[in-house]
């Protein structure tokens, strides 16, 4: 027992001192290429191209993104033909049995806070806009208990007589959450729910009616792009209840009960074998960590200047250093530094 | 090697241009909307809605076997509607049925007329015909969403995009009807001494009719197909059931209103084509079958 935790010590000793000197680990020692999924929404693209960009310029290792769909990206990763999948909110079952199977870890929590999702309404609607010259529409609005006495505010005209909340599309995990929220609020006498389509058809209903200054009550959630550009007040719900949660969540009859979501800790996806093999860089990403306000401006900008995502990358450690030099020893900080100027 | 492109993109501009009418006249817009729903959709689908299901059912059959005079093709044509309501899915149903009557309206209001102009200038076709090429190919989503900018979120937005798919069939067969209308035909009204508008609605557009109709009948085709689209936009009604079936890989509930949907195609599909026949044709068939079973 005694030798084995010696052997341990020294190895860990060994590992220490190597990853001091940043000195690549067996993955990329071996030369091969660390295979990082292609995220489809904009905040997670941001963060695979920061931490891929440390990776390649601090640790020396190769780097490729591979693009495809959530579903078959998070297949890969369970299979071991990806190595890293940032941004992973731990909600399918594929990741689910990956996780149960051992064959990958989630490591590392990314937003401070974690991501957040709920009823918003546009700022203007309960504090005016004097720039634009829009008056409060609704100062009392505060939680979702007020919303009844609004429903005229947020009036549906396919529907008059209710107002319109604006829900995810049908087939996305939130509709279903949002629905019985809607009946656990006791909002279906005064509200219509209306599901959007499509993501797209969705976030264009919310731009369109935030440019004209007209009030909107919808879901969203954070980090998103449009959070960053706009923005929105969320509305107070009653305070999570784990009794209640399972509630939303499964539709199977039961009588729902209130309860916000909790907040989701995003985190990153690991093949297990290369956690094994490079210490390391797993040391870095479970110290990646950026705030809400930051990554929400930063995905916002990117959007808005169209820059791709490695470009928004660079910026951002041109940007940051104080920040970012916190995740990395200081020999990976200097060559990052350098590459960076 | 050398780049024979030259480099541009008119993105940034259409995107500035979208935000400024956005911004200028969405408001505008959206209380087009507003009237549009409130004074047709609205009502059309709640009377549709309120209607009970056994009158929908015998207006129907009715309807096909006025047409048709066929009592097999009537009686498949009730059982298929039927069967939407046993799936289910008979206010969804409504629902469609009420989209697809005022975007066909609509349709045909705009279609006729162009279709008759064109049919009379030359230029008017040269200018028109590419314009229609485009409404037909270019994807729809790629002007959905401005659409939906404009005119919000959910039927109104549908409508348009339904009319601007299922145009271009009627336009082009209401030309080409009444460019078919035999010259010796024409000339012999015009020496009775016809108006102009006598000659459009009492010789070309009756002539004319078979091929209008089949236009119609494409149309109304068209906007069926647009269905699915229309739900991505947040139109309720049976697309919104395709569209989660699809979401939710719950192919079951996707293939049902799917179905549903090509069932309610085939019944607008035989009556719109019963109507659409010729009466000289209609009868000369009839009286030929009649004698065949009498010899």
């Amino acid at each position: 027992m005694q030798g084995k935790h010696l052997l341990g010590c020294t190895l860990s000793m060994l590992l220490l001192a190597s990853s001091s000197l940043s000195m690549a680990g067996s993955w990329c020692a071996a030369g091969k290429p660390v295979r990082l999924a292609g995220i489809t929404w904009e905040s997670g693209q941001f963060y695979a191209a920061l931490i891929s960009e440390i990776i390649r310029i601090g640790y020396g290792c190769q780097v490729e993104t591979v693009p495809g769909s959530t579903a078959a990206t998070e297949t890969a990763l369970v299979n071991g033909d990806l190595q890293l999948w940032t941004e992973q909110w731990n909600r399918t079952d594929i990741i689910k049995k990956g996780l149960a199977s051992g064959k990958i870890k989630l490591i590392g929590d990314l937003l401070q806070g974690g991501a957040y999702e709920g009823f918003f309404v546009p700022d203007y609607v309960i504090k005016g806009d004097a720039r634009r010259g829009i008056k409060p529409m609704a100062p009392g609005l505060q939680t979702v208990a007020d919303l009844p006495r609004y429903k005229d505010l947020f009036k549906d005209e396919e529907e008059p007589g209710k107002g319109r909340f604006l829900n995810c599309p049908s087939g996305w995990d939130c509709e279903r959450i949002n629905t019985q929220k809607l009946k656990a609020y006791q909002l279906g006498a005064s509200y219509t729910n209306f599901r959007a389509g499509t993501g797209s058809a969705m976030d264009a209903a919310i731009a369109s009616a935030y440019e004209r200054g007209k009030p909107v009550l919808f879901y969203y959630w954070a980090p998103a792009t449009l959070m960053g550009r706009y923005q929105f007040i969320q509305l107070k719900e009653p305070a999570y209840n784990a009794k209640c949660w399972p509630t939303l969540q499964a539709n199977k009859g039961e009588a729902p009960c209130p309860s916000a979501t909790p907040a989701t800790t995003l985190q990153v996806g690991v093949a297990s074998n290369f956690m094994a093999a490079e210490p390391a860089i797993i040391a870095f990403i479970n110290k990646v960590k950026l705030s809400p306000e930051l990554l929400n401006r930063t995905i916002a900008r990117m959007s808005e200047r169209k820059l791709s995502p490695e470009l928004m990358a660079r910026e951002f450690l041109k940007q940051q250093p104080a920040l970012w030099k916190s995740w990395v020893p200081a020999d990976v900080a200097v060559k990052v530094q350098q590459a960076v100027k | 090697m050398p780049d024979i492109f030259l480099q541009f993109s008119f993105a940034d501009s259409i995107n500035q241009f979208v935000s400024w009418l956005v911004r200028e006249y969405g408001d505008l817009f959206h209380q087009l909307t507003a009237v549009l729903l409130t004074t047709l959709l609205v009502p059309l689908e709640q009377a549709l809605l309120a209607l009970p299901p056994l009158l929908v059912l015998l207006t129907v059959a009715v309807l096909c076997y006025h047409g048709t005079r066929r009592k097999g093709v009537t009686v498949l044509m009730v059982a298929g509607l039927y069967l939407i309501g046993c799936l289910g899915l008979w206010d969804k149903l409504m629902q469609t049925l009420a989209l697809m009557v005022v975007a066909t309206l609509l349709t045909m209001l705009v279609g006729v007329p162009l279709g008759i102009m064109m049919s009379r200038s030359q230029r008017l076709r040269w200018l028109l015909v590419p314009v229609l090429d485009v409404m037909q190919t270019l994807p729809t989503f790629v002007y959905l969403i401005p659409v939906l900018m404009l005119f919000g979120l959910g039927k109104v937005p549908a409508i348009f995009a339904t009319v601007i798919y299922a145009l271009p069939p009627l336009v082009r067969l209401t030309d080409l009807g009444i460019r078919q209308v035999d010259g010796d035909l024409l000339e012999a009204a015009r020496s009775f001494g016809t108006t102009r508008w006598q000659l459009l609605f009492g010789v070309q557009l009756p002539l004319a009719r078979p091929s209008i109709m089949a236009g119609v009948n494409q149309s109304i085709m068209m906007a069926l197909a647009m269905v699915v689209i229309a739900s991505m936009i947040g139109s309720r009604g049976l697309g919104e059931d395709v569209l989660a079936g699809i979401n939710n890989m719950d192919m079951g509930k996707g293939m049902q209103s799917g179905l549903a949907i090509v069932i309610l195609a085939i019944v607008i599909d035989r009556i719109s084509q019963a109507y659409g026949q010729d009466g000289r044709l209609k009868k000369a068939l009839r009286l030929k079958k009649t004698a065949g079973a009498t010899a």
